[in-house]
């Protein structure tokens, strides 16, 4: 009895400190408040769900999840932006979304919000976050458009972004006195001499699948073999020898790949392997503590983990998701604190804990995180040669992706010529660009 | 308001909901379409926004490479499947056409997969198809057979086959209630003539039945250019455009692209196919039937 | 002897029959009850220890209490059920009385002749729900719309909540009117061959005792072509139940159908077989269970549409 009393009296103390301190508590204002968010289904924002729970205790503030699969995100997200008001406070955007939704004006410009006292966290520390995924994810408007540039202005915040890592079998790999692969040429040869050695298993798993997934492939492999879609004037080079050995690279690893490797997505190969079927795996991060769960996959331990092999330079894809807040939200205070908070130093370890991909520097050096996810130091080290340029994010790139990724695919299963197919999408792309008004200027 | 009145006006009311419902869903969007087909249109425009550009969008399809490719692959798809089910269904109403017990228990069964959503069949075949965890593959490892690729290689076969065991049950149970409806006497009469089975089902059951035939191959030929969700579920369209039917090219033209107005002159063209198609087959079935019958009139000068 | 053969070799078609119909299904009902590593390693047969957790993980919104396995629930199964069982059968309700009183004034009162009726309806039975996409999605977006300053506007924005001009897109009445129109012709075509089968004798003693012709329709008629209406019903309800493409354009978050929800399912980064044959299962379930109940009217329907057609 007399417990409950003084607890009932705590409690009342307790209330009142906070009633007190209420000002100071930059959250205050919001509480109670609900931030309809757009997420993809993805590992990272996996992760996120599970650390979404502790900013409602700490804040008060609600968040309502809608999760999509991310292309299907981001038809949605078409459909959301374009109305006069929008239902989401706060979306998650995939890279090459930035060029639309910036360029049609429907995104908020992150510089008034960090110029609010009430709202900027002062010890957020952006120099902490990953520099080149800032300027191409959350960056638009400098060179070419896209890139980094003095005329870009921050218009997201990289959560969830990737890079490009070799995931490889050590075991196989010793059993059978082969090294880990450095350059593309060891790559392709690994990539061969696997199925003859191991009966049964494919060399490297990769995506193929018609449309996105092959085009995404493709793009893999020609940064680091030195091409390019575009040269500096727009125009398509994407037909020049190092895309024409791209395209080979690709053929090779998917005529020496798993089973059915023609039609897999990104997460028929990640199963493939971590279901023994693939000796080697090059992908986004995101996919690899996948690997590491005894739950879903069979080969735990036995995985090693490299940087992307180089071709005639280093160069690992960057990609991934940023959150923004679109124009037309209604609570758009309230999603800037969610967003300062996840990608704060605090947010961003609880999600890379959960098996998230870090955006921060201070996050790959965390000493807990390295003993949890070993191989955390070799991705700290493969962002060194992250390639902002690896694929361009124009307005247009959706039309073009489609195109690679259909003729790709043709290239993968019907043996099309490799030079003419791509002699092909550099004409359709140069008609697309002049439309455009690319070629306005020359 | 008088009673006679009320009898006058009823007609009109008892029309009245399904009238105004057809116009406002079905007639005006079709009209919609065809207006918005002229126009340059992005989702996030109104029509009246977008820009017209006359008959571009139907010329840039009429080159596209990718929409003849589609268009081959829609025209191969519905033709695959129809004549098979057809000769399937036909085949197997014409061997089962004879009193069992149970025969009400097997319809059940049979009519069980067109009951279930395409979306669940194309699920249920995905798995099928796997290339490692999938039935076929188990199946033709356990025999020591190579394996399959199904949804790569053989994307469009794979395809034709989950079609197949959906529809065919269809036209199993329709030529059935045709053949079972047939006139006995016509039958037996060929029998005590001493007509073999094959003879009976060629010169008497199978004409007998053409009038429903015709009219099921119909309606699945309609049907056919219908399909969309399972070939979504199973391929996506991929690899390449090996798979890609026109009405999952619409769809991805106007959600992926963004191209309203191409997807609006896209699905013009498969209405008039459609139309071309339906117009087609009545046309034919005149004629034969006009035939049949000089036919049969010079048969009956003749004797 | 020789049709002891012959029966033998009959029964061995009608049982590879069934068994071939049958056993996708039945594969994905015991999938349904496997753990992804059961599934996935390949034990196959029977030999397996099944477990309900993937349809705990399907219809964790739904449940009163919390699944261990789970961290968080993404999948809103429960939500979508709700969704798609209000709008097949608001649909199928609206399609049949709509559609019966429609097909009775054609057959009564001689609007048009049964061959223009048959052949408009097999004219929009030909229009595939794709070509009604792009013009579906720009009118129930842009054009059926209540400005949210107006009258009813205002008032349905203050009442229900939710932002931006009241669209028709994005609720249930913008999905269920597609599916009413779709499914009108169908079932007017259909109900026509069971009302001229009614004698007319009884409509008129019916009027005769001073009823009015609503009431003879829906007193007199309707009840005599029961059977007529459950085949009908099943065939709406079924489209209405099983559709994807116009409903993924016209849903929004809320609004979403079960359809809708497998095929986001399958997304690229984790194909979970069990949960999702546990929600196609889940699916087919109400058809299963029409096709068991019912299945002689759903052959009367099929058959009508053709063989009397």
């Amino acid at each position: 009895m007399l417990k409950s009393l003084r607890d009932i009296s705590v409690a009342g103390v307790a209330a009142t400190l906070l009633a007190g301190t209420a000002l100071a508590n930059p959250y205050a204002e919001y509480e109670g408040t609900t931030v309809i968010v757009n997420f993809p289904a993805h590992p990272h924002y996996d992760a996120v769900m599970r650390v979404l729970p502790e900013f409602t205790k700490e804040t008060g503030i609600e968040v309502e999840v809608d999760q999509l699969p991310y292309l299907k995100m981001r038809e949605r997200q078409t459909l959301e932006l374009a109305q006069e008001e929008g239902e989401y406070d706060l979306i998650s955007y995939v890279v090459f979304s930035k060029a639309d939704y910036v360029f049609a004006d429907q995104l908020e410009n992150l510089a008034k919000f960090f110029m609010n006292p009430k709202l900027a966290d002062p010890s957020y520390d952006a120099d902490d976050l990953i520099d080149g995924y800032v300027q191409n994810i959350g960056v638009a408007g400098g060179t070419k458009g896209y890139l980094p540039g003095p005329t870009g202005s921050l218009f997201g915040i990289p959560f969830g972004s990737e890079t490009s890592v070799l995931a490889y079998r050590k075991d196989i790999f010793e059993k059978h006195g082969i090294a880990e692969p450095e350059t593309y040429a060891q790559l392709l040869d690994a990539a061969c001499k696997i199925p003859e050695l191991e009966p049964g298993m494919g060399g490297m798993a990769s995506r193929a699948a018609s449309g996105h997934q092959a085009s995404h492939a493709f793009l893999l492999h020609l940064a680091p073999l030195g091409g390019r879609v575009f040269d500096d004037k727009w125009n398509p080079i994407i037909n020049n020898a190092a895309g024409v050995e791209a395209a080979n690279a690709l053929k090779t690893i998917v005529d020496c790949g798993p089973e059915g490797a023609m039609s897999f997505g990104p997460s028929e190969a990640a199963n493939a392997f971590a279901n023994g079927d693939a000796a080697m795996f090059m992908d986004s991060i995101a996919f690899m503590p996948g690997f590491e769960n005894p739950d879903r996959s069979k080969v735990v331990g036995k995985v090693g983990y490299a940087m992307h092999p180089e071709g005639v330079r280093r160069g690992s894809q960057t990609g991934g998701f940023g959150i923004a807040i679109p124009k037309n939200a209604e609570n758009k205070e309230a999603a800037f604190l969610l967003m300062q908070w996840l990608t704060s130093k605090k947010g961003d370890l609880m999600v890379a804990m959960e098996g998230g991909n870090p955006s921060r520097f201070s996050t790959y050096q965390d000493a807990g995180l390295n003993e949890k996810y070993p191989f955390s130091a070799t991705f700290g080290e493969a962002l060194k040669y992250a390639d902002p340029d690896w694929r361009p994010i124009i307005p247009v790139w959706g039309k073009i992706n489609a195109d690679i990724g259909t003729t790709m695919s043709k290239v993968l299963t019907e043996d099309l010529d490799i030079q003419q197919a791509l002699d092909g999408v550099a004409e359709r792309t140069r008609a697309v660009m002049d439309e455009a008004g690319y070629y306005t200027w020359q | 308001m008088s009673i006679a009145r009320v009898n006058r006006l009823s007609p009109y009311m008892f029309m009245a909901p399904a009238v105004v419902i057809m116009a406002i869903a079905l007639i005006y969007p079709l009209g919609y379409m065809i207006w918005g087909s002229f126009r340059d249109w992005a989702p996030s425009q109104t029509i009246g926004e977008a820009e017209f550009v006359g008959l571009k969008n139907y010329i840039t399809l009429w080159n596209d490479p990718n929409f003849h490719e589609s268009l081959t692959v829609t025209l191969k798809f519905a033709f695959f499947v129809v004549s098979i089910e057809m000769v399937i269904g036909v085949g197997l109403a014409l061997l089962l056409d004879r009193d069992i017990r149970g025969m009400s228990m097997l319809r059940t069964m049979l009519i069980l997969p067109m009951m279930i959503a395409p979306v669940v069949v194309g699920l249920m075949w995905r798995y099928m198809y796997h290339p490692t965890v999938g039935t076929f593959n188990r199946t033709l490892d356990s025999l020591g057979l190579p394996r399959v690729d199904w949804l790569g290689d053989h994307a469009l076969m794979s395809v034709i086959i989950a079609d197949i065991w959906q529809w065919t049950p269809f036209i199993f149970i329709l030529s059935l209630a045709a053949l079972q409806s047939l006139p006995r006497s016509a039958l037996e009469a060929a029998r005590i003539d001493g007509a073999t089975a094959w003879q009976q089902i060629i010169y008497i059951k199978l004409p007998l039945m053409m009038p429903v035939l015709i009219v099921t191959c119909l309606l699945r030929l309609i049907d056919a250019f219908k399909v969309l969700e399972v070939i979504l579920v199973l391929t996506e369209g991929g690899p390449g455009l090996s798979t890609e039917i026109l009405a999952l090219r619409i769809s991805r033209t106007a959600t992926e692209f963004r191209e309203l107005g191409v997807a609006a002159a896209m699905s013009n063209y498969l209405l008039l196919l459609l139309m071309l198609l339906t117009v087609g087959m009545f046309a034919f079935t005149r004629w034969q039937e006009a035939r049949a019958a000089r036919i049969r009139a010079l048969a009956e000068e003749d004797s | 002897m020789q049709t002891q053969r012959g029966n033998a070799a009959f029964y061995a078609v009608i049982c590879v029959m069934v068994f071939m119909s049958i056993g996708p299904v039945l594969l994905m009902l015991v999938n349904s009850f496997k753990l992804d590593v059961d599934i996935i390693s390949g034990t196959s047969g029977l030999l397996f220890l099944p477990t309900i957790q993937n349809y705990e993980t399907a219809l964790c919104d739904v449940l009163w209490y919390e699944p261990e396995h789970l961290d968080f629930c993404s999948l809103k199964f429960g939500g979508a059920f709700v969704n798609s069982i209000i709008i097949a059968l608001v649909s199928t309700i609206l399609t049949l009385v709509i559609g019966s009183m429609a097909a009775y004034a054609l057959v009564r009162f001689r609007f048009m002749g049964r061959d223009t009726v048959s052949i408009s309806t097999l004219m929009v039975r030909m229009v595939p729900p794709a070509v009604l996409l792009v013009p579906v999605f720009g009118l129930w977006n842009n054009e059926f719309c209540l400005d949210r300053d107006g009258l009813i506007g205002g008032l349905i924005r203050d009442t229900f909540g939710g932002r931006g001009d009241v669209c028709l897109a994005g609720t249930h009445s913008g999905i269920i009117l597609i599916y009413v129109a779709m499914n009108l012709p169908f079932v007017i075509w259909i109900l026509q061959s069971f009302i001229v089968q009614v004698p007319r004798s009884l409509e008129e003693a019916a009027r005769v005792d001073g009823a009015g012709p609503f009431q003879v329709f829906f007193l007199v008629v309707l009840p005599l072509i029961k059977p007529g209406l459950a085949a009908a019903a099943i065939f709406t309800f079924r489209i209405a139940w099983n559709e994807y493409l116009l409903a993924s354009a016209l849903s929004d978050r809320n609004t979403k159908t079960v359809p809708i929800l497998i095929v986001n399912n399958m997304s690229e980064f984790n194909v979970e077989w069990g949960v999702i044959m546990a929600t196609g299962m889940l699916l087919a379930i109400p058809p299963i269970i029409f096709t068991l109940l019912a299945s002689r009217q759903i052959i009367t329907g099929m058959t009508a549409g053709a063989v009397k057609g």
